[in-house]
């Protein structure tokens, strides 16, 4: 039994990069996520956007594991950036106060050009 | 349902992360029966959803194997009981990795009341109490 999760990402530029999720994201597929975004860290990408505009669901464990990206990202002085969060998503970002601690995006696009700069 | 009914459902997961959906699911179609919003029934999901994941990531696997989870729906509330058998925590320092005290700080955030209970001999208790919509 898993949780309905699909993890895409995609290379804009050598050093750029959009990781995509679409479903659930849980206490149980979290690790899949994080091993994902670490792949593309050690593939030497700077600026990462996580595009939630497919998350219908997300629990602590997942905003845990994009605190803890984030902290990766600036360690290897690279930019974060999330997209698209749903409502539920950004009631979620809102509860726990951690809307203000990233750099969130309506849309991949301007979020693309926050981790660009 | 009717709010003058009541009704007890109950839930018993293997404390394994795979089956913290079954319980949100369950929470889901509780909630549904009751005259909850579509944003309520999704907070208590997700506040059921936290408390499990709390005794997954939190709680020893020797110690405990399964995550009980009692819903009440009384008159007024709909009561929810997540209850392990672990060696339990201090809810003010919950610590671990992943979402660490973020879980607790979600429950408290989306229900209207909260009470957890750790045992000396070991077990936790989160009860969550959300108030039904009146009609």
């Amino acid at each position: 039994m898993t949780t309905q999760l699909t993890v895409e990402s995609r290379r804009e530029e050598p050093n750029l990069a959009v990781l995509s999720l679409m479903g659930e994201v849980d206490v149980a597929n979290v690790p899949q996520v994080r091993e994902e975004a670490l792949r593309l860290l050690a593939a030497g990408v700077k600026g990462l956007v996580v595009d939630l505009g497919g998350v219908e669901y997300m629990d602590s464990s997942g905003l845990g594991m994009l605190v803890g990206l984030q902290k990766r990202m600036r360690e290897a002085d690279g930019k974060l950036a999330l997209a698209s969060p749903r409502p539920r998503v950004e009631r979620l970002l809102d509860i726990t106060g951690l809307a203000r601690i990233f750099a969130v995006y309506e849309d991949v696009e301007g979020a693309l050009k926050e981790v660009a700069g | 349902m009717k709010a003058t009914e009541t009704a007890d459902v109950e839930l018993r997961i293997p404390r394994r992360p795979e089956f913290v959906r079954v319980a949100r699911m369950a929470a889901r179609a509780v909630a549904a029966q009751l005259d909850f919003t579509y944003d309520l029934i999704m907070d208590i999901e997700l506040a059921v959803g936290e408390a499990c994941t709390n005794s997954v990531e939190h709680v020893s696997l020797e110690s405990c194997r399964e995550v009980f989870t009692r819903f009440s729906a009384e008159p007024d509330r709909l009561v929810i009981e997540v209850i392990d058998h672990g060696q339990g925590f201090d809810p003010e320092r919950p610590g671990g990795e992943g979402g660490g005290g973020l879980g607790l700080d979600v429950i408290r955030g989306v229900m209207d009341e909260v009470y957890i209970e750790c045992g000396e001999g070991g077990g936790t208790r989160v009860r969550m109490v959300k108030y039904r919509p009146k009609g």
